[in-house]
């Protein structure tokens, strides 16, 4: 069997593993928004860029309500999705202006520039017009405005790649921790701003007017349980069995071996969170436990322990109320602001790959560039370089809806990034000679009433 | 300012500097010893003035840090020339790291040093500093038997210097930065260590020396100590040992129906190096009473009382230049609210209970007081294969898991951290807790010392 084939069929996996999607236009309107030609001016990057970037919550992408959202509420989200975007596209170009002009000037991280400026051209008729009193009022609108945020997700799905092989071609020219400090920061703000967007198509596809979670261009999942690109009821030992069920058939195609997994703890916990995400991680860290083992040429299976944070004594938990079966009713009532003590979910990845050596073990957060020598052949490239050949580097590729790493090391700080966004994080403990722990730990988003 | 009582008290001296008060003017060349107004002792006791300049003297010479390899083949190859210097390193090293640390001491806010288990320490010190720099030269054995006599005497004076900081620390709770009591205490709680262990490893050389049994280059076996170090400490050993003890001691507290887990030991399991066992004991004894309470605790709210709670489980790892031991429960984590204090001393809004349960520690309240005879016998180095218990310790590990003090934690990562190793702790909030413990194996990683210079780098 095909697995990658089938995966598009499994409910937890975004439809975007396939391969990277191009827009799909069908409900949209065909037109592209009139303002490809506006002229970004150094002004206009320099009064968003100073205004109050907005520190995206869960809270945020779930106040409109949940599916499906009525027109009026479907507009209130459009709105509040512009008045968030080009503030950060903003900053976003102010960062990478502010890097050395030799660096900006690579043809790689120039592309890049380019791509943002454009995106940020293609927002900012709206934004002037919502300036001016005008806001977005009509369906009409809101489907141009939908169809831009689709470009936009859809020309920024390579940016790491690309950001990662121009920094390594610039590796004379800049430091590491330069770099790094700009990746951390960068990549942080990229989750946040493709959470916004994709939350708002995805808010759009399964609305009352626009019902059709079929033409989505981002995972829009159906599911009653899900708001926008939020699943309520995520049970994360699902995610980690078709995760390590993906990368074992990696492992049996590429090596000839599939490491077994074992599953305990508490496996039926549910929480709130993100799907694509946490396949994202959950993807690099088994990859990294099944490589090891292998390599270690150990039988001992690699463990997964699902540890729910017990429930708080605080009697004003905010609660998400559960799904109903019935979609066509509208439940605004049922979302309130986040409450940061919501209890979370810890998940402990034990393996016995024989562990990380004291002399690396500094350096698993470091983008991989850092590691690279002048002689080095670039990973990734075309000649096929370090890694490109393996397998499970391909497994990173692959998942082309978050990025396509193919090889170039970024897994594990940009897992983190992932972890850290909304509060949570990644721990990594080695044996040495052994084998490691790793302690994912994610927040949740409120309780959920039964 | 100044009751009645302090000035008569001060007429009886010949003073050149003008008296203390509070927010005066002091003269530089005298500083005085803080006389705590409290009223648990006489106003007018500790009134010596001292001469500062002595102690500024002493503080600006650096700490010489050793490892414990130095500690070994200093033991090796024992002669009379090699003894004279080890008592003459010791005669100076001690009262140079007394001096710094006197000096944090009387840089701390004026609030804390008044507190009167502070107070009481930071005069153990001052004596003690004031003796050891007094020492002349060694030249002779019979001038070493007699520092050896002054180093027994002020071991066994200190003895109560962890309980008496621990409970000052937490009496000051609240009037003083958090974080600065923290670095305090693990200053001087380090620079403590270091100051028993070389003033230790001297008097165990010197018995050995003045053991009929010793003849100079004799082959040591491996199963000896030299001084306090012993030179394999086989892990897999000294777990089984302090699990048996704590299991003992939890299973005489607890009531018969109560099951205590099992604790299992997997790994490399003659993985050994070279340590100093009772330290070594203190932090393991210490993760494993965490964990065995933690677990018993979990099984009476979570457990069915026909199945056993569940194992901890204990894995020994051996590279080439370290061992790593993991203890892992499922006690069901630690608690949230408890998470931010976890390493420090203070404990916030914990430490009105941590004080509560110093004072039920027995023996430590006893050593408030004046110290027991039976200490002395505790000393005593009758056997010259197995070193003593450190008494200090001893009366800390000898306690009911249940007793919880606060200072297991940040004590133990203390001791590991001494000789270059290093104590992490991971918690599954609601399943349980991962504990590793690394410890470097080599023993050439020099101890590591706080000098003045990297503090004021600080």
């Amino acid at each position: 069997m095909n697995r990658l084939a089938s995966f598009g069929r499994l409910r937890h996996v975004p439809r975007t593993l396939r391969s990277t999607r191009t827009v799909s236009c069908r409900a949209l309107s065909t037109s592209s928004t009139a303002a490809s030609g506006y002229n970004v001016t150094d002004s206009d990057i320099a009064t968003l860029a100073k205004r109050h970037q907005h520190q995206l919550s869960l809270a945020d992408l779930v106040k409109h309500g949940r599916p499906p959202l009525s027109e009026d509420s479907l507009l209130s989200s459009a709105n509040f999705t512009l008045g968030l975007l080009p503030i950060r596209l903003a900053r976003r170009i102010q960062a990478l202006r502010n890097l050395p002009y030799i660096v900006v000037t690579n043809p790689n991280i120039s592309r890049i520039y380019s791509t943002y400026v454009h995106s940020l051209s293609i927002l900012l008729p709206y934004w002037h017009a919502a300036a001016e009193g005008h806001p977005i009022a009509t369906l009409d609108e809101e489907i141009k405005f939908t169809n831009t945020l689709a470009e936009l997700v859809a020309t920024h799905t390579d940016t790491i790649p690309i950001l990662a092989r121009g920094f390594l071609e610039c590796r004379r020219y800049i430091s590491p921790p330069e770099v790094t400090r700009f990746l951390d920061e960068h990549l942080r703000a990229r989750i946040g701003t493709r959470l916004i967007a994709e939350q708002h198509i995805a808010l759009h596809f399964s609305s009352q007017p626009h019902f059709d979670p079929e033409a989505s261009p981002t995972p829009c999942p159906e599911h009653p349980s899900f708001v926008g690109v939020i699943d309520t009821a995520l049970r994360p030992a699902t995610v980690v069995e078709s995760c390590a069920g993906f990368v074992a058939d990696i492992c049996e195609l590429r090596y000839g071996t599939r490491p077994l997994l074992h599953v305990n703890g508490e496996p039926d916990t549910t929480f709130a969170s993100i799907p694509m995400h946490l396949e994202y991680i959950l993807t690099e860290l088994l990859k990294n436990a099944f490589r090891a083992t292998i390599e270690n040429k150990s039988q001992e299976p690699v463990v997964v322990t699902i540890a729910p944070e017990p429930p708080l004594p605080v009697t004003d938990i905010p609660s998400i109320k559960s799904p109903g079966s019935d979609r066509g009713q509208f439940r605004s009532d049922a979302i309130r602001p986040l409450d940061d003590n919501a209890p979370g979910v810890t998940i402990r990845i034990r393996d016995r790959g024989g562990g990380i050596s004291p002399d690396l073990v500094h350096n698993i957060w470091s983008y991989s560039f850092t590691t690279f020598s002048e002689d080095d052949e670039f990973p990734g490239s075309d000649n096929g370089g370090g890694g490109g050949n393996d397998g499970l580097n391909a497994i990173s590729g692959a998942s082309a809806g978050i990025s396509s790493i193919a090889g170039l090391g970024y897994g594990l700080p940009l897992s983190r990034a992932y972890a850290e966004y909304f509060g949570g994080g990644i721990d990594v403990q080695s044996l040495y000679r052994w084998g490691t722990d790793v302690y994912l730990r994610l927040k949740g988003i409120g309780k959920i009433d039964p | 300012m100044l009751s009645n009582a302090l000035r008569n008290a001060r007429k009886s001296r010949t003073l050149t500097a003008s008296p203390i008060v509070l927010d005066g003017p002091w003269r530089a060349s005298c500083v005085p010893v803080a006389s705590p107004m409290v009223q648990t002792r006489a106003v007018n006791s500790n009134q010596a003035w001292r001469p500062v300049r002595v102690l500024d003297e002493w503080v600006s010479k650096e700490a010489r840090p050793i490892s414990l390899r130095q500690l070994m083949v200093f033991g090796r190859s024992l002669t009379e020339k090699r003894l004279i210097d080890s008592a003459n390193y010791v005669r100076t090293e001690l009262p140079t790291r007394i001096a710094h640390r006197l000096r944090d001491m009387q840089l701390l806010p004026y609030v804390v040093v008044r507190n009167a288990h502070i107070n009481d320490v930071y005069n153990l010190y001052y004596n003690a500093f004031d003796t050891f720099r007094k020492i002349k030269e060694i030249k002779t054995l019979d001038d070493n038997d007699r520092l050896c006599e002054v180093i027994s005497a002020n071991l066994k004076k200190h003895l109560t210097v962890i309980p008496k900081l621990a409970m000052g620390i937490h009496e000051c709770e609240g009037l003083v930065d958090a974080k600065e009591m923290d670095q305090f205490m693990n200053t001087i709680l380090k620079s403590r260590i270091s100051r028993r262990v070389i003033a230790e490893q001297h008097l165990s050389l010197t018995e050995t020396y003045n053991s009929p049994y010793f003849s100079p280059g004799a082959k040591l076996s491996e199963s000896d100590f030299i001084g306090e170090v012993f030179i394999k400490c086989n892990a897999k050993n000294v777990i089984e040992n302090c699990a048996d003890t704590i299991k003992k001691i939890a299973r005489s507290i607890n009531p018969p129906d109560v099951k205590i887990p099992e604790i299992r030991i997997e790994g490399h399991l003659e993985t050994s190096f070279p340590y100093i066992l009772s330290h070594l004991e203190y932090i393991i004894g210490e993760l494993l009473r965490n964990s065995v309470q933690a677990v018993i605790d979990r099984h009476q709210t979570h457990g069915s009382p026909d199945e056993p709670p569940p194992p901890i489980e204990v894995t020994i790892a051996e590279a080439p230049k370290h061992a790593t031991i993991r203890i892992s429960d499922r006690g069901g984590g630690i608690p949230r609210h408890e998470l931010p204090y976890l390493w420090a001393f203070s404990k916030g809004p914990l430490s009105q209970q941590r004080l509560r349960n110093l004072n039920r520690v027995p023996r430590m309240a006893a050593t408030m007081q004046e110290l027991s005879v039976e200490d002395e016998a505790e000393l005593g180095r009758a056997d010259l294969k197995t070193p003593p218990y450190q008494s200090s310790l001893a009366s800390l590990t000898s306690r009911p898991p249940d007793l919880r003090l606060g200072m297991g934690l940040p004590l133990s990562r203390v001791y590991a951290e001494y000789w270059a190793g290093s104590l992490e702790l991971h918690s599954l909030a609601g399943y349980g807790v991962d504990a590793f413990l690394q410890i470097s194996r080599l023993g050439n990683k020099n101890e590591q010392v706080i000098t003045r210079a990297s503090m004021d780098a600080l």
